[in-house]
């Protein structure tokens, strides 16, 4: 339960350039648009920042907890939310409840739609495989947060021998 | 329909007319996209003799096929027009999301025409389109215009192209913007549209693009992506960005230095990638779908020009407003990039046309009562800095210089005297790599570039240029590993004309050619592979490049109808003549010259262009379709060669 890999996304790190998205779309539609990527790529072009937001994996997650007809609901096996297409009424409740904006809907069935870690492909999600940047990441949450640790460590110690240098 | 959503948009600026046109197979098939429908549209409905700011003349906006989806880098977007800087065939292109964004709305291209009575903008959402009012945003800058248009249509997610106020001033060398920073720089598009009065396109799509053969198309996708990800070239551009050349040039000694006086300089690691990633670097950029990731976000920290920020540097941008005017301070250079972005124009220009003059300055060819008072010295950083808000503004002295390095010239009545130091090829000054370290095939770029000198996208030689980095590759494309070596004459010739068949049909289907063809991962062969998944064609690599070949005769004919052809395929005389000096230890070119004339005859037996016109023969265009064409150009071939026509010596158009 504890190693079972989680998407990490590293906002630092976006350079904004919707690979993942496009992953996405083609992955799972058959198409490339933005409208039917799981995944998105929030750019404020003018002072260089680009977001990317994807579904984070909760645990107790809200979209499930709205849901009126049970649709949505978290699968333990997987670890993620999924949406049962067959109980989906298009109600947009999911959608709005998603603190992320993780939940889209399709203009093809009218009905929600949601990141599904790629089930089934072996190589593990499109979009952290795709992503030039490492912005988002396919990882074992216990390794990948031990990571982040040393990481941010080793650059506030460079930091303050800096400045001693100095 | 997969691929192509089939139809393309006119807008007629002077009758408030929108008109959507539908595309033919056969069209699409011919054309394929972006550049290929640009050039074709150029070539029949621009006249040759026609003023580019006529209302009559058109600026069209390209995509292709493959833009907007998976395909690696596929969101670029091509700008096409008679260009008022060279007179000649002009196009560009740009790099952000607005390419990807027109295909999600429903349009392979744009073709705007006549002339607003006041400043408008385009607003395309979806199936509405609307030419609105702009006269408040007339004067802006990109950023700031860019930002009004989001608020007033409520969407801070579109994508709007625009043109800055050098475009408005009718700069002849103005750009056009997306994404606030993608610029498609050369050729001077923006005065066009500026001469429209138009300022903006802005663009919402809802759309997506439909793919014949998803599976196959994702199979390939995937095997690129992963391709990528160990590509040696790939590493240094997401890395360090293009400025990764620097050093490298400055090693090589192909960095333009005081108007190519010189290929190298003790100081120009200061704004190298390297210095450029430790300093100042806010953020690394990707244009849509791309796996490199090599645009910048720059921040100045310190100095005089502390707080001020912007999209960029990259390497063509940044040296002509950098070393090639004898500036070395990298902060200033960042600052130079800033305000050529932020007035909207042409910074491989705009550094041209200051170093041609500083060149003058110092011959004596002008003095500072033809300037203005200006002392323009190399390096005098001051005068750069107002120089650029003067050409932008064309005010004093920078009035001249707005119409580029060869129309000032013979606005300042210097002579042959004059345009020796223009550096220019068909009236547009080179950007700052030297043919004489850099490479030889690459240099015969200038010399035979469909839209004049600057040419460093377009035969982007890439086989000698990175070659070294995958060894065989030459063997694989040209039977033939000597052409690797960048400074020889041995294979050249091909070297050229494959590589300008290859980025033609990379800018046809609108994919950047860095992830094409200069970093190695998508070879011609994968190309074709996701063209033919994405448009459930069947065509054979020999069929593809064909459709390369085509579009460089036609844009060829273009210049062959205006009396372009052999007479003009030179190159500036000093890569010629003047041997490269030494400047810093270990230059690699220290004594080289550029022998183009030994390189050229073998370029145009594989293009079968006339030896004695230089105009694409007229077996060659009837092989590729192009019967009209090779009428056209029937009464030409006796009168280029004519007594008088010999005479003329022809800077611009």
């Amino acid at each position: 339960m504890q190693n079972r890999k989680v998407l990490i996304y590293n906002q630092e790190k976006c350079t904004g350039c919707r690979s993942c998205m496009m992953g996405c779309s083609l992955f799972h539609d058959g198409e490339c648009g933005k409208v039917l990527s799981r995944v998105a790529v929030v750019r404020n072009e003018a002072l260089g920042e680009s977001f990317v937001v994807g579904c984070d994996l909760c645990t107790d997650a809200p979209c499930a907890s709205v849901c009126p007809t049970g649709a949505c609901s978290y699968d333990p096996a997987l670890g993620i939310t999924k949406i049962n297409q067959d109980r989906c009424i298009g109600c947009k409740e999911c959608a709005m409840a998603c603190p992320f904006g993780a939940i889209n809907m399709s203009y093809k069935t009218g009905k929600a739609f949601k990141c599904d870690l790629c089930e089934g492909r072996s190589e593990g999600p499109v979009c952290a495989d795709w992503c030039p940047s490492n912005a988002i990441t396919y990882a074992q949450p216990t390794v990948a947060f031990k990571a982040k640790r040393r990481e941010k460590l080793i650059e506030r110690l460079k930091a303050v021998k800096a400045e001693e240098e100095d | 329909m997969y691929g192509w959503c089939g139809q393309r948009l006119r807008v007629d600026l002077s009758k408030g007319t929108i008109i959507k046109e539908p595309l033919s197979y056969e069209y699409r098939r011919k054309w394929i996209g972006g550049r290929g429908m640009n050039s074709e549209v150029i070539y029949r409905e621009v006249p040759p003799n026609l003023d580019p700011f006529d209302p009559d003349a058109r600026v069209c906006f390209g995509v292709g096929p493959i833009s907007g989806t998976a395909a690696p880098a596929s969101g670029r977007v091509t700008v096409s027009c008679k260009s008022p800087l060279t007179g000649g065939f002009g196009d560009s292109n740009m790099g952000g999301h607005w390419g990807a964004e027109l295909k999600y709305a429903g349009y392979d291209q744009i073709i705007v025409q006549g002339r607003a009575p006041k400043p408008v903008y385009i607003w395309i959402d979806d199936d509405n389109v609307e030419i609105r009012d702009a006269r408040h945003l007339w004067g802006k800058f990109p950023r700031e215009a860019d930002a009004m248009i989001k608020q007033e249509l409520g969407d801070e997610d579109i994508h709007i192209v625009v043109i800055g106020p050098a475009g408005e001033n009718l700069v002849r060398f103005a750009s056009t913007f997306n994404d606030v920073y993608r610029a498609a720089g050369r050729t001077g598009h923006g005065a066009v549209i500026g001469s429209k009065n138009l300022k903006a396109i802005a663009v919402r799509g809802s759309g997506t693009v439909k793919i014949a053969r998803p599976k196959e198309f994702f199979d390939v996708c995937n095997r690129l992506r992963q391709k990528f990800k160990t590509d040696p070239m790939r590493k240094f551009l997401y890395e360090i960005g293009s400025l990764s050349l620097i050093n490298v040039a400055n090693h090589d000694g192909w960095l333009s230095v005081n108007n190519f006086k010189q290929g190298a300089h003790p100081e120009a690691w200061r704004m190298s990638g390297e210095e450029h990633s430790k300093t100042v670097l806010k953020h690394r950029e990707g244009c849509f779908a791309c796996p490199i990731c090599c645009g910048r976000f720059t921040e100045i920290k310190e100095g005089k020009y502390a707080g001020e920020y912007g999209g960029g540097p990259e390497y063509e941008h940044s040296v002509p407003t950098g070393p090639r005017v004898g500036v070395f301070d990298p902060n200033a250079i960042w600052h130079n990039m800033i305000l050529t972005n932020n007035y909207g124009m042409d910074g491989i220009e705009t550094g041209g046309v200051i170093a041609t003059a500083m060149e003058w300055y110092e011959k004596g060819l002008i003095t500072s009562k033809d300037t203005g008072g200006l002392e323009l010295t190399w390096g005098n950083q001051e005068v750069v800095e107002k120089l650029i808000t003067m050409i932008a503004m064309r005010e004093g002295f920078g009035d001249v210089l707005a119409d580029g390095a060869s129309r000032a010239a013979d606005r300042l009545g210097l002579g042959d005297e004059g345009h020796k130091y223009t550096i220019a090829t068909r009236g547009m000054t080179l950007p700052g790599d030297d043919p004489r370290g850099l490479g030889f095939a690459y240099g015969v770029g200038f010399a035979i570039g469909t839209r004049g000198g600057c040419d460093h996208l377009r035969c982007l030689a890439s086989l000698e240029l990175s070659g070294f980095m995958y060894p065989g590759l030459n063997t694989k494309i040209l039977g033939d590993e000597r052409p690797v070596k960048p400074t020889t004459t041995v294979g050249k010739g091909y070297c050229c004309f494959y590589e300008e068949n290859q980025k033609a049909m990379v800018d046809c289907l609108n994919v950047c050619c860095f992830t094409t063809h200069w970093s190695y991962a998508v070879l011609t062969a994968d190309q074709v592979d996701y063209f033919n998944a994405v448009t459930g064609m069947d065509i054979t690599e020999e069929e593809f490049m064909e459709i390369g070949e085509r579009i460089v005769n036609l844009e060829r004919a273009y210049w062959a109808r205006l009396l372009s052809g052999k007479r003009e395929d030179t190159i500036p005389e000093r890569f010629q003549k003047e041997p490269m000096p030494k400047s810093v230890d270990g230059q690699t070119n220290v004594g080289y010259v550029f022998p183009v004339e030994k390189i050229l005859p073998g370029y145009y037996k594989y293009r079968d262009y006339d030896p004695d016109t230089g105009f694409p023969s007229e077996r060659r265009l009837k092989m590729l379709g192009l019967e009209d064409v090779a009428k056209d150009l029937a009464p030409l071939r006796a009168k280029y060669n004519s007594e008088s026509e010999k005479k003329k010596k022809k800077y611009y158009y």
